[in-house]
């Protein structure tokens, strides 16, 4: 597993052999399952060395380039295109089909092309089919908004149905035009799209989700990224800086506003719950827990005492009030609480 | 002190269509997505740009500053692969081979702009110089500030080779195989010793703490 060139045994390892060990480095760097299974287990029999193996981890991962260059976004392209157009002068590439040479640079062109017309365009063909559509018909907009402690249940005129959480807001037009229908939100919804031709759309600050019929959660609570997830059916998500996922069932994408996204499955009910009055808690730090439960029962929160940097709190409710959630994880917690109508006070 | 353009735009543009590349290769073996790349699979194209572009420029532009001479180098190093297709040799670790490819081409490209005695003088001590990190836990005392200062200087101290090695070994995470080739070592282990025998000189700044 390890190329150990050294062939010391790693509990005589000194720092430069931990710094000049392929693996250890591998597990600093890029940790995997394979590679912390081992180093964690090390770990724990070698407690000697962690102060060792904690400084050259430091090390490695504090070097880095001093010219730290980056490709801008219009070199990205430029760059990319280029090498595509360098395809058409090239003598032809070996294969086995003559026409095959054909049918690459014809790609090719086409790639380039696609890439030109997708990303410069698209969106605002998009952004402006969906206006013309709008003004078309004089829609009227409906605007609803829920604040803390609130949540509500919408249906739409071609049947869906939105469960629109607390301090969220949604917009849709009172009548969806012929071609579209299209609602845009703020916060977290959990949408029931019933199925048709015309394509559902779902706005949000920084991308659209298209769907056709599905269920499916949306949380833009927290500014800096959104949460997708798909409990059934198919959606397509777009980002305003092009890229495209789909999703399929029990997958969930989140955005980052910087434009890096990754895919997860996700915990339906932990999820998904709140629109059925579950109040859940995993894993949640003191924060998080404070945030979840006033924007639950639309309280202020006021915290006094230290709280143990690895305080975290799991744990469920169904329709329950505020008064009995307080004590449940004033239970498990150590915390004591006092409510004064829509304060509360918590104290270690 | 250069500026450190990282944290600024992390937001690197992705076509379309990249995200399906991304996860029909992300878990195949170096060797495959060359061989896919090989039959002409222009998804294995995308997705050897998209992994591999970033890297290859700030790898590149150790070499050089002039950013468009890195860029064309790029430019020219996919071109002559693409063209190629068909008829290219087997590869298992893409990374280093086209490190070694980019490294080659930036190489001569700047040998035909300038004088070798040029290149190899006055260019060779900037190359690859290391930035120590915010990320100091290593370090003990309260000046941290003086104490990273230090280690980056010692750390600029050492021969271009071995700052490229350590780089190359922790920055971009090349295996000693890889680097031995990209550094023309014939023998693996000679990567491992230019990197022991750097690091060695500066034990003394990452002293673990002795309670």
């Amino acid at each position: 597993m390890s190329k150990n060139i050294s062939q010391k045994k790693y509990e005589d390892y000194e720092l430069e052999d931990f710094l000049t060990d392929e693996f250890f480095t591998q597990w600093v760097k890029s940790p995997n399952e394979n590679n912390s299974h081992f180093w964690e287990k090390w770990l724990n029999s070698n407690h000697k060395k962690s102060d060792l193996v904690r400084k050259a981890a430091g090390f490695i991962r504090s070097i880095q380039y001093q010219e730290n260059a980056e490709l801008s976004n219009e070199d990205y392209i430029e760059v990319f295109e280029n090498i595509l157009k360098g395809d058409l002068s090239a003598t032809p590439i070996k294969s086995k089909n003559s026409n095959s040479t054909k049918w690459y640079s014809f790609f090719s062109i086409r790639w380039a092309a696609a890439i030109v017309l997708i990303v410069f365009c698209s969106w605002a063909l998009f952004e402006s089919k969906i206006y013309s559509d709008g003004e078309a018909s004089e829609v009227v907009w409906v605007t609803k908004v829920n604040a803390a402690g609130k949540k509500t249940i919408i249906h739409l005129s071609d049947g869906t149905s939105i469960h629109l959480n607390s301090n969220s807001k949604i917009s849709y037009p009172e009548n969806f035009s012929d071609s579209l229908r299209i609602v845009s939100i703020e916060g977290e919804a959990f949408f029931d799209v019933i199925k048709e031709e015309r394509p559902f759309i779902v706005e949000l600050q920084n991308a659209k989700i298209e769907v056709l019929g599905t269920t499916f959660n949306v949380n833009n609570t927290n500014e800096d990224k959104v949460e997708i997830a798909l409990v059934s059916g198919k959606v397509k998500v777009n980002d305003n800086i092009g890229n495209q996922i789909m999703l399929a069932p029990t997958e969930m994408i989140v955005l980052e506003k910087n434009g890096q996204f990754s895919k997860k499955k996700f915990d339906l009910r932990s999820i998904t719950g709140w629109k059925d009055k579950y109040l859940i808690f995993t894993e949640d730090d003191f924060d998080t827990v404070i945030q979840k439960i006033e924007r639950w029962y639309g309280v202020d929160i006021t915290a006094a005492g230290e709280f143990k940097e690895h305080w975290a709190y799991t744990g469920q409710y169904h329709d329950e009030s505020l008064e009995n959630v307080l004590e449940g994880i004033a239970q498990t917690s150590k915390i004591s609480y006092s409510i004064n109508g829509k304060k509360v006070e918590i104290t270690k | 002190m250069n500026k450190n353009p990282k944290e600024q735009s992390n937001s690197i543009f992705i076509p379309p269509n990249h995200l399906e590349t991304f996860k029909v290769f992300e878990k195949k073996a170096d060797c495959d997505i060359w061989e896919a790349f090989n039959k002409g699979d222009e998804m294995a194209f995308n997705y050897l740009y998209r992994i591999y572009v970033q890297d290859l420029y700030r790898f590149g532009c150790q070499y050089s500053r002039d950013y468009s001479l890195v860029k064309d180098s790029i430019q020219n190093l996919f071109i002559y692969l693409r063209k190629k297709r068909g008829e290219l040799n087997e590869v298992t670790h893409i990374k280093g081979y086209l490190f070694r490819s980019l490294q080659r081409e930036i190489i001569k490209n700047i040998k035909a702009n300038a004088s070798i005695e040029d290149f190899e003088d006055n260019f060779l001590e900037s190359h690859f110089q290391i930035e120590v990190s915010p990320e100091v836990s290593f370090i003990q005392n309260e000046s941290n500030d003086a104490r990273k200062k230090q280690v980056q200087l010692a750390l600029n101290q050492l021969t271009t080779k071995q700052r490229k090695a350590i780089l190359l070994f922790y920055e971009e995470e090349l295996s000693y195989k890889e680097i031995a080739e990209i550094m023309n070592f014939s023998e693996t282990k000679t990567a491992r010793k230019l990197i022991y025998r750097a690091l060695s000189k500066l034990k003394e700044f990452v002293k673990p703490t002795r309670n």
